[in-house]
């Protein structure tokens, strides 16, 4: 049944895409993500953001595709946060509503379970802030052929981190201070040590500790014992801040680094001046240049600043209509072949796929510098 | 030799703290023969008591530190009260005194949860931030607090324990309760002195912890450690929970200080399991006579 489903959907879909060659001039597109329950901020952010830019796009008589002028619509649906409510909701956009693509979910357990939806129906998906690496690529290796994202994933904030230390700030002697039973933080530290040692530096001590610990000291004193000119330490706030402040204690004097597991407005309040100098790589910053136009316009129309997420749709939007206009079709298996060698530059940063994962390649992240009691924007860096 | 001593001033320094929350343990135990789950709570507790004062009544610290110890103080006895009391005029099995005590632990960190809630918070800095340069070793200013008040509470309680008369009625009454009734000694009196002892070097545990840590409601879970260094040393033993506690601190430190924080709870609990196997009444066996 599901079979025959799939068959006429890719023959309506054929159609749709044939038949936006002739008369129809509205193309719909398709959003979900959590427009109520705890993460229905970022939802709203998101739904915002395609809004205000496809009334931009239909504002000036639509977008060009293949010498023809198409208006853009936006289909939006609520997940409620939810994996099994993303699923119906993707099922309702691809089999009713025949959108061309989807834009969202923001989180990996949305993105996850609809990859064998868009997968069937052959309907290509830009997640946002999915961030898990198996949102494109299954565990077994294989690839989700319609299934793409403009966010980094978590461990190449590791390789980042680990560029940065060497090269910007000349940094050759690091130690690694990570949590054991986290994967977040398992991910970032291999990426680092991988980076940092082929870089040329040398990884002199690495510590770990379980999650949930508030006395760090033990581990601390081998790293002291090691003489590091950099940690880094790929941990959550509550971790960072209070084992920074043994490290005082101990005695330690060098710099710190982390991901995004550091921003959060309880971190330096818990820190004290323990981070004083030190660095973390985040996704982007608000205080970004580059930004500031599409944060006015939405300010402006919203009375309320974007959430990141809102930041991340921008582009996946960039991304879509880039596919498109390259394409010179709506067809789903065009717009996943034009979006797997897609290099644009959005808001955050250049997004070049990269064909064998779906995920954006040497994505600049936004390096962020601890000064006094503020997370300061520094520049804008990526890995190789 | 340097990362040594500085591992070793490190587990004397979490000892000093496991110490004072075995030595509430094993206060109430050798007079009232059961585990008093709910230490921790007051020990918490305690933490809140000294944030509040001195974020919220500016309070010096010195003022800080008796506040919250009369505090917790109180709260214990209040517990005892209210929760234990009625079970001892009952003659209540001891199994029901443990889950009353754990079900205390679990109302009062609930509590917090619901009124204060449940975000970490953090002493404004007491001391100056830099460390006690020692050559190369590096001693904190808070450990060395830590070391020094606990060093001086726990004497305080031996002295009154050892010298005065009520504390002559509490060894008494942990060697035959009920004997000690018939002697004369207003045993009731004697739980209560107990308890208020207990729950003030809670607090003064809860504020050295939250100084050097974080303040948060689950803060009770770090008593798991002080109870086993109490059974160590030899529940009901007051020197035993001392040497129980630090040596539980210094074998956790060089454990993760030498092998991998992965072993330390590993080792840790394999050296009590074999203690307890050995010699099931802890390091300072707890004969009838050295009670308390």
């Amino acid at each position: 049944m599901r079979a025959v489903l799939c068959g006429i959907l890719v023959v309506c879909l054929a159609l749709v895409g044939c038949a936006g060659g002739g008369k129809s001039d509205t193309v719909k597109v398709g959003w979900f993500g959590p427009l109520t329950g705890d993460n229905a901020l970022w939802g709203q952010s998101e739904l915002n953001t395609v809004k205000m830019m496809f009334e931009d796009f239909n504002a000036k008589g639509g977008i060009e595709v293949g010498g023809k002028k198409y208006k853009l619509e936006v289909i939006g649906y609520d997940d409620k946060g939810d994996g099994t409510e993303a699923v119906n909701v993707a099922k309702r956009l691809t089999s009713q509503d025949k959108v061309v693509a989807v834009l969202g979910p923001n989180g990996s357990g949305e993105a996850i379970p609809v990859a064998p939806i868009m997968n069937e129906a052959k309907v290509p998906l830009i997640a946002t802030v999915a961030t898990n690496p198996k949102v494109t690529v299954r565990e077994d290796g294989t690839l989700n052929k319609f299934m793409f994202r403009d966010c980094f994933i978590d461990p190449y904030q590791g390789a980042v981190a680990a560029t940065y230390a060497y090269e910007k700030l000349g940094k050759r002697k690091a130690a690694i201070f990570m949590s054991v039973d986290d994967q977040y933080s398992a991910g970032l530290t291999q990426y680092f040590e991988e980076t940092f040692t082929k870089l040329g530096g040398k990884v002199v001590e690495k510590v770990s500790f379980t999650s949930g610990e508030k006395e760090f000291r033990a581990p601390l004193t081998k790293i002291k014992a090691a003489d590091p000119d950099i940690i880094f330490s790929p941990n959550y706030y509550t971790d960072v801040s209070l084992s920074a402040k043994q490290a005082r204690e101990l005695g330690i004097k060098c710099i710190m680094m982390g991901g995004d597991g550091w921003p959060s407005d309880n971190l330096i309040p818990l820190a004290g001046d323990a981070l004083e100098g030190s660095y973390c790589v985040n996704h982007l910053d608000f205080e970004d240049p580059a930004v500031k136009p599409f944060k006015d316009a939405y300010t402006a129309k919203y009375k309320i600043p974007p959430e990141l997420n809102g930041y991340m749709v921008h582009d996946a939007v960039v991304m879509l209509v880039d596919a498109m206009q390259r394409a010179k079709s709506f067809d789903g298996t065009k717009l996943a072949e034009a979006l797997e060698s897609c290099d644009v530059q959005g808001i955050t940063g250049r997004i070049k796929i990269n064909p064998a994962t779906h995920n954006p390649e040497g994505k600049e992240a936004a390096m962020l510098k601890i000064v006094g009691p503020k997370l300061v924007f520094v520049e804008k860096f990526a890995a190789k | 030799m340097v990362q040594f001593l500085q591992q070793l001033v490190n587990g004397l320094s979490i000892g000093s703290v496991y110490a004072l929350m075995a030595v509430g343990y094993s206060l109430v135990y050798s007079i009232m023969n059961f585990s008093n789950f709910a230490h921790g709570a007051v020990i918490m507790l305690g933490a809140y008591f000294g944030f509040y004062s001195l974020t919220l009544l500016r309070l010096p610290f010195g003022v800080s530190f008796v506040l919250a110890a009369v505090g917790t103080g109180l709260v214990a006895v209040l517990l005892e009260r209210l929760a234990y009391k009625p079970l001892r005029e009952r003659r209540a099995p001891f199994l029901y005194f443990i889950i009353t005590a754990m079900g205390a632990s679990i109302f009062i960190e609930n509590l917090v949860v619901a009124t204060i809630g449940p975000t970490y918070k953090t002493y404004p800095a007491v001391f100056g931030q830099g460390p006690i340069q020692l050559g190369a070793l590096s001693i904190g200013r808070i450990d060395l607090t830590m070391f020094v008040v606990s060093a001086i509470s726990l004497t305080a309680l031996m002295i009154f324990i050892d010298r005065t008369k009520m504390g002559k009625a509490i060894q008494a009454s942990a060697y035959n309760m009920k004997a000690s009734a018939l002697m004369g000694i207003n045993t009731d009196r004697v739980i209560i002195i107990v308890f208020a002892l207990g729950g003030a070097l809670a607090g003064v545990a809860g504020v050295l912890f939250g100084m050097k840590y974080l303040v948060y409601p689950q803060i009770g879970n770090i008593t798991n450690k002080s109870f086993i260094a109490a059974v160590f040393g030899g529940l009901g033993s007051l020197p035993g929970a001392l040497i129980g506690s630090v040596l539980l601190a210094l074998i956790e430190t060089f454990v993760s200080g030498y092998l991998s924080s992965q072993y330390r709870d590993l080792i840790g609990f394999v050296i009590l399991i074999a203690m307890l196997v050995v010699r099931p009444t802890g390091i300072m066996g707890k004969s009838a006579e050295d009670k308390a």
